[in-house]
């Protein structure tokens, strides 16, 4: 399923295709989920919400012109349901507090701006795609790398078969390939925009 | 603003790792969710889509324009020519279809249909309680069928 491009995916899903509609789920819940866990909403405010995009989703696959524009309209529309919810001021009355999924959804929402928490959501978002779209061999170190605990380059070593030495050096070379795979694209082209439209990085960009 | 992915290796690497492992698992049910939701795929090339441009729980009133008071929560619906206007209280949905004709308008959850009522020949028509969750109206006239976004009403 990971190798099966976005684009494919709702191509097919907008053609009837069960299974692609299935592949997008299994690909943008983490997105839609993230964005409903940073508004500290009950769960079953958060489960309407989820249900609520996808239905929307349904109506809208056959309109998505890139991949891009799914994660942001996925974002968007999550986010705006989820402000309409908190609106809505409906069940006041806290969930149970023994369930451990409601501690996790209520997570404070606090200090970070919703602007932030969607901007996290959508970068992180591109950094899975990006992640998907890298060679396997990539993907095995990186997953290594980044594991909790993470994995000694000893271990990875020997895992991976190749050389203490060699770790290093395809790791840059993986990440290269992350930081410019098309996932990342629309960020980078935001950051450079921003960077040569704010004084202060305005003149840090000249000074380059 | 700090340029965006990190140049430096080490905190990319550690973006990649929350990215990769910190989101947690999506519950169960969003996922049966979610895949559920395309059983309401249509094919039906009638079928019009209503957007929703306004909701008086989370946008601001139009200038100008005095709603009725209290608690009554309003929507509405466009989708080409056709707007559908909604008032949602406890007692249930009260609502007007322009340009006005006869028909029937059903109101729908995620698992099927929960009411459904007849639209008189000057659009009105009224709808019990909508239950928590998505809800989409679908009506049906002589002239054209269209359903609204999916919304919760309550």
């Amino acid at each position: 399923m990971t190798d099966r491009s976005t684009t494919s995916l709702v191509a097919a899903a907008a053609d009837g295709d069960e299974s692609a509609w299935a592949g997008l789920v299994h690909r943008y819940t983490p997105l839609v989920y993230s964005v409903i866990r940073s508004y500290g909403l009950s769960r079953a405010d958060a489960a309407d919400i989820n249900q609520t995009v996808w239905l929307r989703l349904v109506e809208h696959v056959g309109r998505v012109r890139s991949p891009q524009a799914l994660a942001t309209w996925l974002a968007t529309t999550t986010r705006r349901e989820c402000y309409r919810l908190s609106r809505l001021g409906r069940r006041t009355q806290p969930f149970d507090p023994h369930d451990d999924a409601y501690h996790g959804l209520s997570r404070a929402a606090d200090a970070t701006a919703p602007d932030e928490e969607l901007l996290r959501a959508e970068r992180q978002q591109a950094l899975r795609e990006g992640f998907a779209q890298l060679p396997p061999r990539c993907q095995e170190l990186l997953s290594l790398l980044t594991a909790d605990p993470p994995a000694s380059y000893r271990e990875i070593a020997e895992r991976l078969g190749v050389p203490v030495g060699s770790i290093g050096p395809t790791q840059a070379r993986c990440l290269h390939r992350l930081r410019n795979c098309p996932a990342l694209a629309p960020f980078l082209a935001a950051s450079a925009t921003q960077a040569n439209g704010g004084e202060r990085d305005g003149a840090v960009a000249a000074g380059r | 603003m700090e340029p965006w992915p990190p140049d430096d290796d080490h905190a990319l690497t550690a973006e990649l790792g929350a990215a990769l492992w910190a989101v947690g698992p999506v519950p169960e049910e969003f996922l049966a969710a979610a895949r559920a939701a395309f059983t309401w795929r249509t094919v039906d090339t009638e079928l019009a889509l209503a957007e929703l441009t306004f909701d008086s729980a989370c946008d601001a009133e139009p200038a100008g324009l005095t709603r009725s008071a209290g608690s009554a929560r309003t929507l509405s619906f466009r989708g080409g020519p056709v707007v559908l206007e909604i008032e949602v209280t406890d007692a249930g949905i009260v609502g007007q279809l322009s340009p006005p004709h006869g028909g029937r308008v059903s109101a729908q959850t995620a698992s099927g249909s929960y009411d459904e009522a007849v639209v008189d020949t000057v659009g009105f028509f009224s709808l019990g309680p909508p239950p928590p969750g998505p809800v989409r109206l679908r009506a049906q006239t002589d002239e054209y069928v269209v359903a609204t976004a999916w919304v919760s009403l309550r």
